[in-house]
């Protein structure tokens, strides 16, 4: 049995699987509202929207790597740009249907499409989405028909989809920075608030979504020959690697700074982070599973493939832990002190653990994405190439 | 999509019978992606539609006041009515030229919880939705211990944090200084909850206090009876709110209001009525005249979290 075969079965019982389970969540969610949830007043976001930012960056990181293709031209990720898309796409409609649930009202956020409010970084959101979301069909359609003709019209295509992609690079920043923005903005939370977060989302987005890629290429391998295969995995692992470096440098100051003063400000905050109840989150899932393991695979074992692809499938999955890290802890001080008490309700507490239906809706989201990918890899012609004059 | 742009891509598809997958492909990613862009372009030179019923209009605030009898001012009375004909005052101006304020004194409050009370029964809040709760906390250390009590409404921020940050323009600020939200307009995406450095918006999830009670008609009617209450229309921004199915203010941002529905009929917010201390006016802080006015200029007056610049009109005497 081939490696492509096998990772489609073993995707195809997972979404099964995950959508089965699933769908109990997404039911629990429509017919009782947000009762079930975990998340409540003072800490009114949860894993929903951790999942959202985790996915819209794996979503910008996916985009990024067809910018290399296409712009950059860089040869060992040549024929990658097509499935690159279809990552970037499908990872989109999981991001999309996250925040969906997460919403009061989803059915009335379609108008923030054309009455969005331009003061709002999340109001701006959904402009830069929808933008994005055009743009990366658009791409993926010249892509695909790029094989598909010969002559000047191959040429003409080559140039728009280098147009396309100048274009989607500060789309990228703008949505992915734009989402570190939406925290970043907020004054009340000092945890959340000053001008690193951008920074930091940008780079982890690039981050896990280069790594996922790892991942995908690996198992549905768009090269054709050995030699390229080797060559294209061996670049995808040095540049997870150089982002991991990026990325946990970025980290490191943050840290440093959280915690260097503990009385006042955030450091109490980076306590509970590094020493409180959900410390694993932080040592077992993200620093062991998520960078040290995967520095040890993508360093010693640089040159083989599997080392690259699990090294970059530990590192995407665990990535929700990153963002789960970002989003709980910035609304865990209350804005007032004994606020917690004056009014008792389990929706008016400052303590969040995500609930079985939360877990349960996240999977069936995961479940709808890697469909939205396989179906997407069957109908569409990703490996198609007709070679260039 | 319009129907034009639906007729296309139909048309796309008739066409896939007699031509190849490629062909269809070609044609039918065509249709959309132009119908996407067509769609963008019109959005984009169409007016963008102006909110000219941020001033509260479209929720029927529009109706004038009509002022009612009051007992002219006798030395020692209570300051209910004085607060009543400051309010009355107040609202013979035009809207913009007065601004709400409230003043909690804080040497007055017993942390009695009627305020609480009385506003959740006025507002038919549900479990989880709270407008005004009463802080209340021991501090020193034995034996030189004291206990503080704070009420905390919507501070109705001149410079809000909640009102930029709402996407969906739910939420902005009435000229009279009361901030709002239009339930019909919100998305519930709770952004403007992190935005608030007083958490003063809570979210409606849609629980009901006799969620979890035991029920057994024939044998006693306690659920049936109490559930009538969560049935209860409640009218804030004048309108009448039902709790059903997933309706507004179900998956909405909430919070304190001042009680508008009462203000614009002469009446004082629910709070401050119920007051058994009396340690909450109301008023026009932009009249000299008013109670709210003198109370504000008194030297011990404050207001919380100065420092992040967003000018509460709630004030706290201590």
């Amino acid at each position: 049995m081939t490696r492509e075969k096998m990772g489609n079965i073993l995707v195809w019982i997972l979404i099964i699987g995950f959508g089965v389970w699933g769908f109990q969540g997404m039911v629990d969610r429509f017919a009782n509202g947000h009762v079930n949830t975990a998340y409540g007043s003072y800490i009114p976001w949860g894993l929903w929207i951790s999942a959202y930012i985790w996915l819209i960056g794996l979503s910008a990181g996916a985009l990024m790597i067809s910018v290399m293709t296409y712009v950059f031209n860089v040869k060992a990720v040549k024929k990658v740009g097509k499935m690159a898309f279809l990552v970037a796409i499908a990872t989109l409609v999981g991001a999309m249907m996250s925040v969906g649930i997460d919403l009061g009202h989803p059915l009335r956020a379609f108008k923030l499409i054309y009455d969005p409010n331009l003061s709002s970084m999340m109001g701006w959101m959904a402009v830069l989405y929808s933008a994005y979301f055009v743009t990366l069909c658009i791409e993926l359609y010249f892509a695909i028909r790029k094989e598909q003709v010969r002559g000047e019209k191959q040429k003409a295509i080559k140039k728009i989809l280098v147009v396309l992609g100048i274009w989607s690079i500060p789309l990228a920043f703008a949505f992915h920075g734009g989402v570190g923005g939406v925290f970043a903005n907020v004054i009340a939370k000092p945890y959340w608030h000053g001008p690193m977060l951008p920074v930091v989302f940008l780079a982890g987005a690039f981050l896990s979504g280069g790594a996922l890629f790892c991942t995908v290429a690996y198992i549905w391998r768009p090269a054709q020959s050995k030699d390229e295969f080797l060559k294209m995995m061996i670049f995808l692992g040095k540049t997870t690697l150089a982002l991991l470096i990026l990325d946990e440098i970025l980290e490191l100051s943050e840290v440093y700074v959280g915690t260097f003063y503990s009385a006042f400000g955030e450091g109490h905050l980076w306590q509970q982070i590094l020493f409180g109840h959900y410390w694993y989150v932080f040592w077992i899932v993200h620093i062991l599973i998520g960078v040290l393991i995967p520095l040890f695979l993508l360093t010693a074992k640089a040159k083989s493939p599997g080392a690259v692809a699990l090294a970059g499938l530990l590192i995407a999955g665990s990535f929700l832990a990153v963002r789960l890290n970002i989003v709980i802890p910035g609304m865990l001080d209350p804005e007032l002190k004994g606020i917690a008490d004056a009014w008792v309700n389990s929706k008016l507490t400052f303590s969040y653990l995500p609930s079985v239906m939360e877990w349960q809706a996240l999977l069936f989201i995961v479940a709808v994405v890697m469909a939205v990918f396989m179906i997407g890899k069957k109908i569409l012609p990703i490996y198609q190439t007709a070679g260039e004059e | 999509m319009s129907k034009e742009e639906l007729s296309r891509v139909d048309e796309n598809l008739t066409l896939e019978t007699d031509e190849s997958r490629r062909d269809f492909l070609d044609k039918f990613s065509k249709g959309i992606f132009g119908g996407l862009i067509a769609g963008g372009i019109v959005n984009a030179l169409a007016p963008v539609q102006a909110r000219a019923d941020m001033d509260g209009s479209n929720l029927n605030f529009a109706e004038p006041f009509k002022p009612f009898d009051l007992p002219p001012a006798i030395p020692g009375e209570d300051v209910i009515l004085r607060m009543m004909r400051d309010l009355q005052r107040a609202l013979k101006k035009p809207i913009e030229q007065r601004h709400w304020n409230m003043v909690i004194d804080l040497r007055k409050c017993v942390g009695c919880d009627a305020c609480s009370v009385s506003c959740a029964a006025e507002n038919k809040l549900p479990p989880g939705v709270i407008y005004r709760p009463v802080i209340q906390q021991e501090i020193g250390s034995y034996p030189n211990v004291g206990h503080v009590t704070l009420p905390r409404p919507c501070m109705q921020c001149d410079e809000p944090p909640c009102v930029p940050v709402c996407p969906a323009q739910a939420t902005w600020k009435r000229p009279d200084g009361i901030v709002i939200v239009d339930y019909d307009q919100c998305i519930g995406c709770r952004y403007c909850l992190n935005a608030c450095p007083y958490d003063a918006r809570t979210f409606d999830f849609g629980m009901e206090y006799i969620d979890g009670a035991a029920d057994a008609p024939k044998v006693f009617l306690g659920k049936e009876k109490a559930g009538k209450y969560e049935t209860e229309a409640s009218y804030e921004y004048e309108k009448e709110w039902k709790r059903e199915d997933d309706k507004s203010p179900i998956g909405n941002a909430r919070k304190c209001h001042f009680c508008i529905p009462r203000i614009e009929k002469g009446m004082l917010p629910e709070c401050v009525v119920t007051c058994i201390g009396r340690a909450t006016y109301f008023g026009d802080g932009s009249d000299p005249d008013s109670l709210v006015a003198e109370l504000i200029a008194s030297p011990n007056a404050f207001r919380l979290k100065e420092e992040v610049g967003t000018h509460p009109s709630v004030y706290y005497i201590k």
